[in-house]
């Protein structure tokens, strides 16, 4: 690859996301699949993969340096740094003959944020109507949702702490609601 | 103007003045004040005109529900805010307010014309007389009417301030901070739960603020009231919203509450958001909303100084401000006797208190008498003297038929309470009527929702504490030492001795509806409550029924001849207050409006100075202009250098499916007319979907990846519908098949290159892919690499030229893009947008979804029977196909159109006919599709949809215009540019 072939998200963190009540920063090339596997063959997959598979809706597995969040019955999104990770989907496309399941490299559909601070839930309450407390929104709880117009999905990092992500073109748009708001609260 | 202020009452502060203006001259008032409050502390009354005859008014409620005194409140440019009640905004240094609905003053209004000869305005007036001419009513009434009526000017400036909205959870949501309110938020606060306690206005307490004289629990009401929201402000658990109204109630307790963040401060910034929408789901709601005091209605009761007693109350004890000097209170209920004490303890002389009930307790008489107070039971107001302001009340006593007139300067007025029923009606609450009282109540609850204190008919303040503590989850039983509320009567009609032609009973102030009004109405044949309140207007605006429901009801139930409830109510309709569009749109304003999807290569098209267009909600390059160019100059251009060289062009919005599992050629077999089982790995295929009607869907090239595997591509703007489509027969018909569906829209950026020199411009980038047409024939799919990323390489054209579709990871897009763009100066490389994609495409005789199909077209009708399986078992719109209208003859077909005169580009949308000469209306025969100028072919090129089309091939068909211009134009096959397709096998 050319030193021209630059990676390119296309969306931009503007300075008065960067500090205050809430930080926000923007996450940078990830792997990032979408593994569909039949219940039968759920922790034979995750074995020969060694990983773990949740199997509850909404619950997530994070160790070093992947998360594996249960979307759906039968589906698992899988964020992973791309330095340990980038084989692991040729090792899950192996698989596919042994097992009734699916794998989709989803690595550039998605853009990522992390959110950070006291003030967190009210920033996620902006777009998204779902309750954040931490009774109904556990550390670890991942989920699809909405950012207004936006599809998302959200991740509960810690008590004050989330990973949001949506397909790249909604990227400017999930930024751009977050700052009006932060701004008309700061002026 | 005496000074109407009594010292150390209410919550202002009189250590900070304010002054402010209204209708251009300086008035003073306290900080704390309402406009409304500071005015009359100023003398002033008159604060409006009517909406229908001018007529002079001032405020009549001291709340959220004043239906009168509506002002426009001027920031500077854009930040005019109109029909703001005065009674409900705070004044702030340098606030410039002014009256409406008048010309050319509030003193002296031409308008007022309409009240002279408001005989000739009755209801209905407008339906009646404004119905012919017919022609007149654009020009002359609709104008005239929309300038009379109405209320404040409509700003016509954008508005320059930020508005919110976010979303929030509680467990408890409790809606109005009065006595009820309070104790259900301290009882709620003591368990483990999330409580949100709102009230519209600045101060919480309701009814207590200023209620010195009461004590609850051996406190003073003021200092029970303090260590109340003390507590609550120190729970972790509860959120306190003062100046914010629950102005909607929706399914499952979502509750809309609107903040007003800004309004009260002086100098309000630009950028600081100016009001807040919250949009809150709660566990169980508690209205605590009180109860709204009911007027009577009698002649000459909307002159500026009449007004409820109650609101009278709560000028003298929230805001230290007494409304006259020497006040007649008027009433038919218990109540209006405690606050005519309340005046007179504050020294205001209290000139009569007349009681329209016979009987009247001996206690409340007498203690009246002991004040010095007159009271004249059994008698009622038959006028009221004074013009911009009362003057004095003629007292009428129809048992004697005795006429006595007192001079006063205000006119206080009692015909019981409204219970506040909106909230609770909205979330389908049932309700029933309670024939002592003469209300509606709450019944049966419909949500997680209760009722509590006055708006549940639980009048008095020790019913409410005791209600709200048991609606919070507690058991407290609250001691108080607060006067009997006592009762009242409903009188449906109030006895006069003067004509009725004569008088004016005002039922709904705001809109100027008469009892009269509203028998006429029944007169007319409107029986239901629901068609008097439109034929009339009663209740609508922005009262919404606080004032008039009741009165107008009583008036029409006995017109009829009818109990009440058989008559009805009419709806209430959030939102419960006027609220601004900024507030309902939050955010979501210029650029937050709606999502604009773009592409990873659109900022290099932007830079380029490419237009664009929106397609769906993406945007997309339209064409590429040069230095002045217009857009025929610009796509000719752009088609000839794709025609002669190279062409490129961003296709990453086309939808992309990737469709994965042991079962993926099974379900493509059924989601397409064609088959897909005999597709090799590697080779690609045009797909064609139908919907279950047998009609064209949604069409696309698929390639196939791996044995299990598709990359499905569907239309730009079909992308979500086709992958919902196919979801739900994968869910719903045939769950039985392992296969998954990824939507890889946004994984890939996809560039298109056209034209004969495209194989030679990749050559160079290309790795692990042989590009030499043996080995990667047309209609293939190659994975390997380009520029160093990893791309599936579709050799595959849109234009009829030789062409390959990039797809490359989306993050990288951009930079192989430009890469591409850079090298390919030597093959003149021309960027091309969509409308010169769509000109290639049509030369061809390609289709596209939406444009050449309009939903009612089948495969057959399109032309591409070829497309469709006769040996697959199955497929979506296999069985539809059958049907007897679908293989009719003579339906529409896609032809194309040569027209007469070459340069002769026709209409798209253009209707067509076989006989020009035809008497209008013609037969229509179908319309045009689609229409370019063909540079390529030096003609103008048509496709068009024309019934029996295939039958006409040769034939000469007319398309005519506005303006008497017809076209004449040959019916061909849509197919214009190298019908063999060798230009796909340049080498």
């Amino acid at each position: 690859m050319s030193s021209d072939i630059v990676f390119d998200q296309a969306v931009e963190i503007p300075d008065i996301l960067k500090s205050g009540d809430v930080v926000t920063t923007l996450v940078g090339e990830r792997t990032r699949l979408s593994l569909r596997v039949k219940a039968a063959d759920r922790i034979a997959v995750a074995k020969a993969l060694g990983i773990t598979l949740p199997a509850k809706i909404g619950k997530t597995n994070t160790k070093a340096g992947i998360m594996i969040a249960c979307l759906g019955p039968d589906e698992w999104f899988i964020v992973g740094e791309k330095a340990k990770y980038s084989n692991l989907y040729n090792k899950a496309l192996k698989l596919s003959s042994k097992y009734v399941m699916s794998v989709t490299d989803v690595s550039f559909r998605n853009v990522a944020v992390e959110l950070t601070g006291p003030k967190v839930a009210e920033i996620v309450n902006v777009g998204c109507p779902l309750d954040l407390s931490l009774a109904a929104f556990p550390v670890g709880k991942c989920t699809r949702t909405v950012y207004e117009a936006a599809p998302i999905i959200l991740h509960r990092l810690s008590e004050d702490s989330f990973a949001m992500e949506c397909w790249r073109s909604y990227a400017p748009y999930m930024v751009g609601l977050m700052t009006a708001h932060v701004q008309g609260q700061r002026v | 103007m005496g000074d109407f202020r009594k010292t150390g009452k209410g919550v202002i502060d009189t250590q900070q003045p304010v002054s402010f203006t209204f209708d251009g001259k300086s008035y003073s008032g306290f900080k704390g004040d309402t406009l409304a409050s500071a005015l009359l502390a100023n003398g002033v009354h008159l604060m409006g005109r009517s909406f229908k005859y001018h007529r002079p008014r001032g405020p009549v409620g001291a709340g959220f529900e004043e239906p009168n005194a509506l002002v426009t409140v001027t920031r500077g440019k854009g930040r005019m805010t109109p029909n703001l009640r005065a009674t409900a905004i705070e004044i702030y240094e340098g606030m410039m307010a002014s009256s409406q609905n008048r010309w050319p003053g509030l003193g002296f209004d031409i308008g007022a014309f309409n009240n002279t000869f408001s005989a000739f305005f009755p209801a209905g007036f407008y339906n009646k007389t404004f119905m012919w001419p017919k022609s007149f009513w654009d020009k002359v009434y609709e104008p005239f009417i929309r300038n009379m009526a109405g209320l404040g000017p409509a700003p016509t400036e954008v508005d320059p301030d930020v508005y919110g909205a976010v979303y929030g959870h509680c467990d408890i949501l409790i809606i109005g901070s009065g006595p009820a309110g309070l104790a259900a938020a301290l009882a709620a606060a003591k368990k483990d739960q999330r409580v949100i306690l709102v009230d519209e206005n600045v101060n919480m307490g309701g009814s207590l603020i200023g209620a010195g004289h009461v004590s609850i629990d051996e406190k003073s009401a003021s200092d029970w009231v303090a260590k109340a929201l003390k507590d609550l402000n120190k729970a972790d658990n509860v959120v306190l919203m003062t100046r914010t109204s629950a102005i909607g109630y929706y399914h499952d307790n979502f509750v809309a509450l609107a903040e007003r963040l800004t309004d009260y401060i002086p100098e309000a910034q630009i950028g600081k958001t100016r009001e807040k929408l919250h949009r809150i789901r709660a566990g169980k709601v508690i209205l605590a909303q009180g109860a709204i005091e009911r007027p009577l209605v009698f002649n000459g009761n909307d002159k500026p100084g009449v007004m409820l007693t109650s609101a009278a109350q709560t000028f003298l004890n929230k805001y230290g401000v007494a409304v006259g000097k020497e006040v007649a209170v008027f009433t038919a209920h218990d109540s209006a006797y405690s606050a005519a004490f309340e005046l007179a303890d504050s020294n205001v002389r209290i000139a009569a208190i007349i009681d329209a009930r016979e009987g009247v307790s001996a206690e409340l008489i007498s203690a009246a008498e002991g004040r010095g107070i007159d009271v004249h039971i059994g008698s009622v107001i038959s006028k009221t003297g004074g013009k911009k302001r009362v003057r004095s009340v003629e007292v009428y006593e129809p048992v004697h038929n005795t006429q006595k007139t007192i001079a006063c300067d205000a006119l206080l007025m009692s015909g019981g309470w409204t219970p506040s029923l909106h909230l609770w009606s909205q979330s389908k609450g049932s309700i029933k009527w309670d024939e002592a009282k003469g209300v509606y109540l709450p019944d049966l609850a419909n949500e997680n929702c209760v009722c509590i204190g006055s708006c549940n008919g639980d009048f008095g303040i020790k019913a409410a504490l005791d209600a709200g503590s048991k609606a919070g989850g507690g058991r407290k039983v609250y001691k108080t030492d607060e006067p009997v509320f006592g009762s009242g009567q409903v009188f449906d009609h109030l006895p006069n001795y003067i004509k009725p032609s004569k008088t004016k009973a005002f039922v709904d102030f705001q809109n100027d509806v008469t009892d009269k009004d509203i028998k006429l109405a029944v007169r007319e044949g409107f029986k239901s409550i629901e068609h008097v309140k439109r034929y009339t207007t009663n209740g609508m605006a922005t009262d919404q029924g606080k004032l008039s429901n009741l009165n107008a009801l009583e008036i029409a139930a006995k017109a009829l001849g009818k109990q009440a409830p058989q008559v009805g109510l009419t709806t209430f309709r959030p939102p419960y207050t006027p609220t601004t569009f900024g507030t309902f749109c939050g955010y979501r304003t210029d650029d937050l409006f709606e999502v604009t999807r773009k592409t990873a290569i659109d900022p290099w098209a932007e830079a380029q100075g490419a237009v664009f267009e929106p397609v769906g909600i993406w945007r997309r390059a339209w064409y590429f202009p040069k230095a002045g160019e217009d857009m025929h100059a610009a796509v000719a251009r752009e088609c000839k250098a794709t025609r002669d060289s190279l062409g490129i062009f961003d296709a990453s919005t086309l939808g992309k499916i990737e469709v994965v599992g042991p079962d993926a050629a099974k379900f493509m077999n059924i989601m397409y007319t064609n088959p897909w089982s005999k597709l090799g790995v590697g080779a690609c295929r045009y797909g064609l979907m139908l919907g279950e009607n047998g009609y064209i869907y949604d069409d696309g090239v698929v390639g196939r990846i791996a044995e299990d595997r598709f990359h499905v591509t569907t239309t730009t703007g079909g992308a979500p519908r086709v992958y919902r489509h196919m979801e739900d027969y994968l869910q719903t018909e045939f769950p039985e098949l392992d296969v998954w569906l990824t939507s890889t829209t946004e994984q890939w950026s996809v560039i298109a290159l056209n034209g004969p020199n495209a194989r030679k411009l990749i050559e160079p980038f290309v790795e692990g892919i042989d590009l030499s047409p043996e080995a990667f024939p047309h209609m293939n799919v190659r994975e390997g690499k380009i520029c160093g990323v990893p791309t599936r390489l579709f050799r595959v054209s849109f234009s009829g030229e030789l062409g390959f579709e990039i797809n490359v990871p989306s993050h990288y897009g951009r930079a192989v893009w430009e890469t591409l763009f850079a090298a390919g100066e030597q093959f003149d490389i021309t960027p091309y947008g969509t409308e010169t994609m769509h000109v290639l495409r049509a030369e061809k005789g390609f289709i596209i979804i939406g444009q050449d199909t309009d939903g009612t077209v089948t495969p057959q009708d399109a032309g591409m029977s070829w497309i469709v399986s006769k040996k697959k078992k199955d497929f979506v719109g296999k069985r539809s196909l059958q049907r007897s209208d679908l293989v009719a003859e003579g339906r529409k077909q896609l032809i194309g159109l040569l027209t007469d005169d070459p340069k002769t580009v026709l209409e798209e949308g253009a209707h067509i006919v076989a006989d020009p000469d035809q008497s209008i209306p013609m037969d229509m025969l179908g319309h045009v599709t689609s229409s370019y100028w063909s540079e390529s072919l030096g003609k103008s090129i048509a496709m068009a949809l024309v019934k029996d089309g295939f039958n006409r091939m040769g034939d000469d068909l007319y398309i005519p215009m506005e303006g008497g211009v017809t076209h004449k134009a040959k019916v061909v096959k849509p197919v214009f540019y190298d019908p063999k397709g060798e230009r796909l096998n340049v080498v």
